[in-house]
């Protein structure tokens, strides 16, 4: 009977894990290290009682949670096994090696038994952008089709997961807002992040246990795993506690019927990608449309990887020292208080100033640059002395510094060596300290219906009509206009007065329409005036409009003569695009606004021209290239009206250079 | 004498690709042309003599080379006269399709500067299809 199979199925599971565990608990106690397995048996009790959590919730969302915990302790606990593992091996070719040599390795010299010291290491503001198609992508059963995800972030044998986030169509990203942060990392660290991810969908229903519990069987033993157990559930197969030294039977726990997380995507990041700001990395997915845990992921996740070696943020050494005054004979020296931390060498008068954080009398800087010999013995001084030479801006500066004993000295330049190491290892962390947020104590955690997207975060209220924004902006304008006369005008205005025509040159920037064969649309749509000509970063804002821009010449010419007015507008345009809208809103914050008169609703239906004011884009990042000039690079509409222009200067150019590139809605090109 | 050199291969260069253009455009069924570029030395720079623009994080609708404005692909924006890319065949309004191999039709405009820019390679073997070529495969199949 199958259902006989499956029970003695779990039965041989149940006695593999509990021959597994006195196997582990053996390399344990021959470890002599009780600490990692208190840390065994501490998630072992996590994991059972996440698994009794979720037989007994009815809730989805609980049991979802049940689920990350339950995969979560039981990741730390194959971490933990496995660390076991490696350190009885070490400790085995140890003892082989050691009976081979008859000796001890000798201590090679001191740099080679030098280890860099650790550090902390914090990932946080993970943001996975998702990638969304229109079509039909999933097995719409009327419904939006959810999941559950979490990472989970290990180094080495730490491993901590972020909060779950339910995931549907309305999220752009996938944003975890955890801090991470792993204490003891050494500089050669990896930080593997998981995403895992479940439907939520499926009935957990506790009916039809027998089936749900088989394919549950087969499906939670990965592919590697199962392998590994028809092995050992053959017949005369050897044993788990046999099998020391090579890799032991790990497994991955009670088959329990519930939420079931799968892996959906993975990374690692090193010491190559600590940075003290947000970086892109790529994600390897696993995984495709047709499991039913699939989440469309653009491919790549952002997130602050920051280090904080301890050698920036601890004290290495203190002590007393003497510094030879430069210059004078015979040569004098001050007696100050040492202290190295970071990349310098901190020198109070006294100890106790230290403590009470008055500034030091000065400080030396020992960072990647820095040269240290101990010199040769002063006939004046006992001690050897020690010299740290800098380069402060092409000057070479040598401090003399000697400490009371040649023991002292002895320690110093230990400290300074292990600086030195610790600056090669941990590389672009020694530059500068990266600032690390602790987290704040754990909230209980909120669970929110819908996480907020960007769209959900503009809110667009539909009595704002844009005759209220240009009411708003043109007295604004007039403001300016009232400070300009003072004197005082902002940076930006003196854009307009720049070009001999004044404000009232159109500086106009062309750009080819979407596609010249198409039809214009209604009078409506064509009339999305790019409303806000920002002078600074939107230089190519598109008015969706198809106006035939390069058809009639003299409809072109009717639309640019047009005197641009800075005081309130003859006509107000009329545009309900979002396009448009997100651009106003922008608008505000950079405080001015060029307005542009369109042609008014009234005229031709067919043609109208929305003059599009856009600052002149010496730009790369303006895409207006005219759909017939085959001109190179040249935006200019000068040559087509005539009108000259001259060319910012080149301060605000790359002010805008900066900005328009990045603002995403310009259109970046760049030469190669 | 280096300098007489470099410009004879050029006019090769460019007399062979002028005739492999010629063929390219009248066979009906090439689709896709495969540019070899070999960088030029400027001081401490390699260059390739042309803009690039589009990207899968840029905006599609702002590509004025494109038929289709929800292309995200990689576009040449421009070539330098006289310059490697346009001695090589490259036109303007060429979309890149690959890139020594890797895909350029899926990437971030920044991924795709990189992979044309890299230090260690002199050549870079584009894989490029051009508007005239479909519409002249286009009008052959009418």
């Amino acid at each position: 009977m199958p259902m006989d199979r499956y029970a003695d199925m779990e039965d041989k599971l149940r006695i593999l894990e509990d021959l597994n565990m006195m196997y582990i608990r053996q390399i344990a106690l021959s470890l002599q290290d009780s600490d990692i397995q208190k840390k065994i048996d501490h998630e072992i009790r996590m994991r059972d009682g996440a698994c009794k959590l979720l037989a007994a919730c009815s809730q989805r969302d609980q049991a979802l949670e049940a689920a990350k915990s339950l995969l979560t302790c039981n990741t730390r606990i194959m971490a933990y096994m496995s660390e076991l593992q490696r350190m009885k091996e070490a400790q085995v070719m140890q003892r082989v090696a050691r009976r081979s040599d008859g000796t001890r390795s000798s201590d090679a010299g001191p740099m080679d038994d030098r280890l860099p010291c650790k550090g902390k290491v914090a990932i946080s503001d993970l943001r996975i952008p998702l990638m969304w198609k229109d079509t039909e992508y999933f097995k719409n059963k009327g419904e939006l089709h959810r999941c559950a995800v979490f990472c989970l972030l290990q180094v080495g044998g730490e491993i901590h997961d972020t909060d779950m986030v339910m995931v549907d169509r309305t999220l752009t990203d996938i944003c975890f807002d955890n801090t991470i942060v792993f204490s003891e990392a050494s500089p050669g660290f990896e930080l593997r992040v998981e995403l895992y991810s479940c439907c939520s969908e499926e009935d957990y229903s506790a009916g039809s246990a027998p089936r749900k519990l088989a394919s549950k069987l087969s499906s939670s033993l990965g592919r590697s795993a199962g392998k590994k157990l028809r092995v050992a559930m053959d017949p005369g197969a050897c044993s788990p506690t046999s099998n020391a030294g090579a890799a032991t039977l790990l497994l991955p726990g009670p088959a329990v019927a519930g939420p079931k997380y799968h892996l959906l995507a993975h990374t690692s990041l090193s010491l190559s990608h600590v940075q003290d700001s947000f970086r892109t990395h790529d994600l390897s997915i696993s995984g495709n449309e047709e499991c039913s845990y699939w989440v469309p992921l653009y491919g790549s996740v952002c997130c602050r990887l920051a280090a904080q070696p301890h050698c920036m943020t601890q004290q290495m050494m203190s002590g007393c020292l003497k510094v030879k005054q430069l210059g004078g004979d015979p040569p004098s020296w001050t007696n100050v208080y040492g202290v190295l931390k970071g990349t310098n060498l901190f020198c109070y008068h006294r100890q106790e100033d230290m403590e009470a954080n008055v500034e030091p009398a000065f400080t030396i800087a020992i960072n990647k640059e820095t040269r240290i010999r101990a010199s040769e013995k002063d006939p004046h001084s006992k001690a050897q002395s020690i010299c740290i030479s800098n380069q402060y801006g092409g000057e070479e500066v040598t401090h003399t510094l000697s400490a009371d004993s040649r023991e002292e000295t002895h320690r110093w330049m230990e400290a300074f060596w292990q600086q030195f190491c610790d600056m090669s290892q941990w590389k672009q962390c020694c530059d500068d300290l990266m600032k690390i947020e602790l987290p704040s104590p754990r909230k209980p955690a909120l669970v929110t219906s819908k996480q907020g997207s960007l769209y959900h975060e503009i809110v667009i209220d539909t009595s704002d009509d844009i005759s209220t924004v240009t009411d708003i902006l043109t007295r604004r304008m007039q403001e300016l206009e009232l400070r300009s006369q003072l004197g005082t005008s902002p940076p930006w205005m003196s854009l307009f007065e720049e070009s001999p025509g004044g404000p009232r040159t159109p500086r106009l920037a062309r750009h080819s329409p979407r596609s010249p064969h198409r039809l214009p649309h209604s009078p409506l749509s064509s009339l999305r005036c790019p409303w806000p000509g920002l002078l600074s970063s939107d230089a190519s804002l598109t008015s969706d409009s198809d106006s035939p821009c390069s058809t009639s010449p003299c409809s072109r010419h009717r639309g640019w003569a047009e005197p641009l007015s800075l005081s309130s507008p003859r006509f107000r345009p009329r545009t309900l695009s979002l396009d448009a809208k997100l651009s106003t809103l922008r608008g505000r914050g950079y405080g001015g606004v060029l307005q542009c008169s369109c042609q008014p609703p009234s005229s031709s239906s067919l043609a109208p021209i929305p003059a599009q004011c856009v600052p002149q884009a010496t730009l790369s990042c303006s895409s207006s290239t005219s759909s017939n000039s085959s001109s190179e690079g040249s935006h200019s509409p000068s040559s087509l009206d005539g009108t000259p222009f001259s060319r910012p200067s080149s301060a605000r150019r790359s002010l805008r250079n900066l900005r328009a590139k990045l603002d995403p809605r310009n259109w970046l090109q760049s030469q190669v | 004498m280096v300098e007489w050199e470099y410009n004879n291969y050029l006019m090769v260069v460019k007399v062979l690709n002028d005739f492999l253009s010629k063929l390219n455009s009248q066979c009906s069924c090439v689709l896709q042309q495969r540019i070899e570029i070999r960088k030029l030395r400027q001081g401490e720079h390699l260059i390739l003599g042309f803009s690039i623009g589009g990207g899968i994080d840029q905006d599609p609708g702002q590509n004025p080379f494109s038929e289709d404005k929800s292309d995200k692909g990689i576009y040449v924006t421009r070539v330098t006269p006289e310059g490697p890319a346009e001695v090589a065949g490259l036109m303007m309004g060429d979309k890149v399709m690959q890139v020594n191999g890797w895909d350029m039709t899926m990437v971030t405009h920044d991924q795709a500067r990189k992979r044309l820019t890299k230090k260690n390679e002199d050549v870079v073997r584009l894989l490029v299809t051009r508007k005239s070529l479909e519409q002249a495969v286009k009008h052959s199949m009418m």
